[in-house]
């Protein structure tokens, strides 16, 4: 791939960059508080879709469960204020903390799986945790849930810098990971994990904290989430909610940087305009997810990236596709 | 202590829970792809049964082969749209098969789901009962009239199935694909109708169980996850691709249910599916009937 110059960027690549340049004026453009509310929660869906691309898109895991460990780091800090009036700033780590360590737990039973057994795993996952979550009702009250206070009384625009601030710290942390020699060997579990194994890839270390950073960027956009919505509720971790993930993250570009970003923006935004004219915004969403793998797997990103390529060659075939193509 | 009413509930259960396993089952034997939109054709089932009936006054009888049509209409497109592609000429150098199978059956998921919501309405719907007679003394045991005629519908259906993937040339043509789709293919067999025969099955099984379970479990755009997540612990639990473990897994599940949500726990009796899903897949990866070798 042309690796080289998508990671020529010395802290994030070029593109993000420019997004992010983009996206931190936003607020001095759009002025109506609704609309900044749209923002922040396009923000808080963008830190879900990069995490789940890089266990996705770059390592190859398909899971179906970010939105579980986004309501671990959601409980997690709402519980702990609710019972002990902890204060977010110590609850949101340490929602970080258990979304990320029950990521390394999920991420060492799946170890040994592979493709469609990881997702299945994952959905497993993600319905042990809404149930347990949603029926302990003396810790959690259930489907009533937690009012939680917000975060030391921020305004709309505040809280779109802090989860601006938490998007490109995830962002950040995911090109140098990628970008670094541990981001070879993970890239590596993606395209063949049997020769990655053969070379000395140690596969069981390298998936087990791949999913663990993954799910830990999930904690921290639950935490964020639950104190900008201020009330903890088992919605926040629906396979609907990990659906939206997944369609931010395709549409936008799998396995690109920049594509979750755009994906998650695009997204959040089209689903309000939608939602103003009387649409389903899901029903157009799985129809463009639909479309996308079918006819453009790159996404919006991807295509562009195609168009920028020059001189104009195909796309150039991983060896992990070269074996699909050559199989029974 | 054996409980022999709880016994009979949960192998009537385990019935329906193997009439929508197998259809999973067979997909993923033939083509090794799970299908995240299986329970959407459940769902189907169950609005055109309840539709069906509500629309016309006749005979719910009369809805049940239009549920079957219905789910393997539904099935069928799926199939030539988006699935063929994976065994004639997948040429797409940014996602495997299996990557693109998982994400392009979730995605059917979410739009099925979101159709429904957007053409027929949140709310739910109450299928109308086989036999309004409501309760039959079986021996000791009292149960409602449309819960024995339904059981027996899908038992009938269950023989029929198994008779017909054993028996017949076309459910044997299923297995060799199965078994190998290349050689099949080799010995003259038509695999892309092999596949839609199998899609057309699986979907029509799941929307005729959808129809007969929609007296009580009602037809509603999400009514079809749970049934889905079920099923993908039967099929696990009974190996991924067999038929037999499927229904042995359903009956199984069914029975484990009725005692759990008695004895253990009615509020977390689903997580112990789950929970038996991951140490399947952990401990005995090719389940409990299933074959040994093979990748996961």
């Amino acid at each position: 791939m042309n690796t080289r110059r998508k990671f020529s960027g010395r802290f994030l690549d070029p593109a993000s960059t420019a997004i992010f340049a983009v996206a931190a004026v936003l607020p001095l453009l759009v002025q109506q508080p609704y609309w900044q509310g749209v923002l922040v929660v396009a923000l808080y869906y963008g830190i879900m879709a990069v995490a789940w691309n890089l266990l996705a898109g770059f390592a190859g895991q398909f899971t179906l469960s970010p939105a579980a460990f986004s309501l671990l780091g959601a409980y997690t800090s709402g519980v702990l204020n609710f019972h002990y009036g902890l204060s977010p700033a110590v609850g949101i780590p340490l929602g970080v903390l258990v979304a990320g360590l029950t990521g390394l737990l999920l991420g060492r039973i799946s170890v040994r799986m592979r493709g469609p057994y990881v997702s299945l795993t994952s959905v497993a996952f993600l319905h042990i945790v809404s149930i347990v979550i949603s029926n302990s009702y003396s810790i959690t009250r259930g489907d009533l849930g937690l009012q939680v206070p917000d975060l030391f009384g921020l305004s709309r625009v505040g809280y779109f810098y802090v989860f601006l601030a938490a998007l490109v710290l995830v962002q950040v942390l995911v090109y140098q990971l990628l970008r670094s020699r541990a981001g070879l060997f993970i890239q590596a579990l993606r395209d063949d994990e049997l020769a990655a194994a053969s070379r000395g890839v140690d596969v069981t270390r390298w998936k087990t904290v791949v999913f663990g950073i993954s799910s830990a960027m999930c904690g921290l956009a639950g935490g964020l989430y639950v104190h900008f919505i201020r009330l903890a509720s088992p919605e926040i971790g629906t396979i609907l909610q990990s659906g939206l993930v997944v369609t931010m993250a395709v549409v936008g570009g799998m396995a690109t940087l920049a594509g979750p970003l755009i994906g998650a923006f695009f997204i959040q935004v089209a689903s309000e305009a939608l939602r103003a004219i009387g649409m389903q915004h899901m029903l157009v969403f799985a129809l463009l997810v639909i479309l996308s793998v079918r006819f453009f797997p790159g996404g919006l990103w991807g295509f562009v990236e195609d168009m920028l390529r020059k001189p104009r060659v195909p796309a150039e075939p991983t060896v992990a596709a070269a074996r699909e193509r050559v199989g029974p | 202590m054996f409980n022999l009413e709880l016994f009979i509930n949960g192998i009537m259960t385990g019935a329906f829970y193997a009439v929508i396993a197998i259809g999973l089952t067979l997909i993923f034997g033939i083509l090794k792809l799970v299908n995240f939109a299986h329970g959407e054709y459940y769902m189907v089932g169950a609005y055109a049964y309840t539709l069906f009936a509500a629309a016309t006054g006749l005979s719910p009888w009369l809805g049940l082969p239009v549920a079957v049509a219905a789910g393997a209409a539904i099935a069928l497109v799926m199939e030539r749209l988006l699935m063929r592609p994976l065994y004639q000429g997948y040429t797409n150098w940014r996602m495997m098969k299996d990557e693109y199978a998982i994400i392009v059956t979730f995605g059917v998921s979410l739009f099925l789901m979101n159709l429904a919501t957007q053409v027929i309405g949140p709310e739910a719907y109450q299928g109308p009962e086989l036999l309004q007679r409501s309760r039959i003394f079986v021996g000791p045991i009292l149960l409602g009239g449309h819960r024995l005629v339904s059981f027996a519908v899908a038992a009938g259906v269950l023989l029929l199935v198994l008779l017909f993937i054993h028996y017949t040339p076309q459910g044997q043509q299923i297995q060799a694909v199965a078994q190998n789709r290349f050689g099949a293919s080799l010995a003259g067999i038509n695999t892309a109708r092999v596949s839609q025969w199998v899609f057309a099955m699986s979907g029509g099984l799941a929307a005729l169980a959808g129809g007969l379970l929609s007296p009580m479990y009602l037809a509603h755009p999400m009514v079809g996850m749970l049934p889905a997540t079920k099923s993908f612990v039967i099929v696990v639990l009974g190996g991924m691709g067999s038929v037999a473990g499927s229904l042995v897994g359903g009956l199984i599940m069914g029975v484990l249910e009725a005692f759990g949500a008695v004895y253990i726990s009615y509020q977390y009796q689903d997580v112990f599916g789950f929970i038996l899903l991951i140490l399947v897949l952990m401990l005995r990866p090719w389940g409990l009937f299933g074959e040994r070798a093979r990748e996961l």
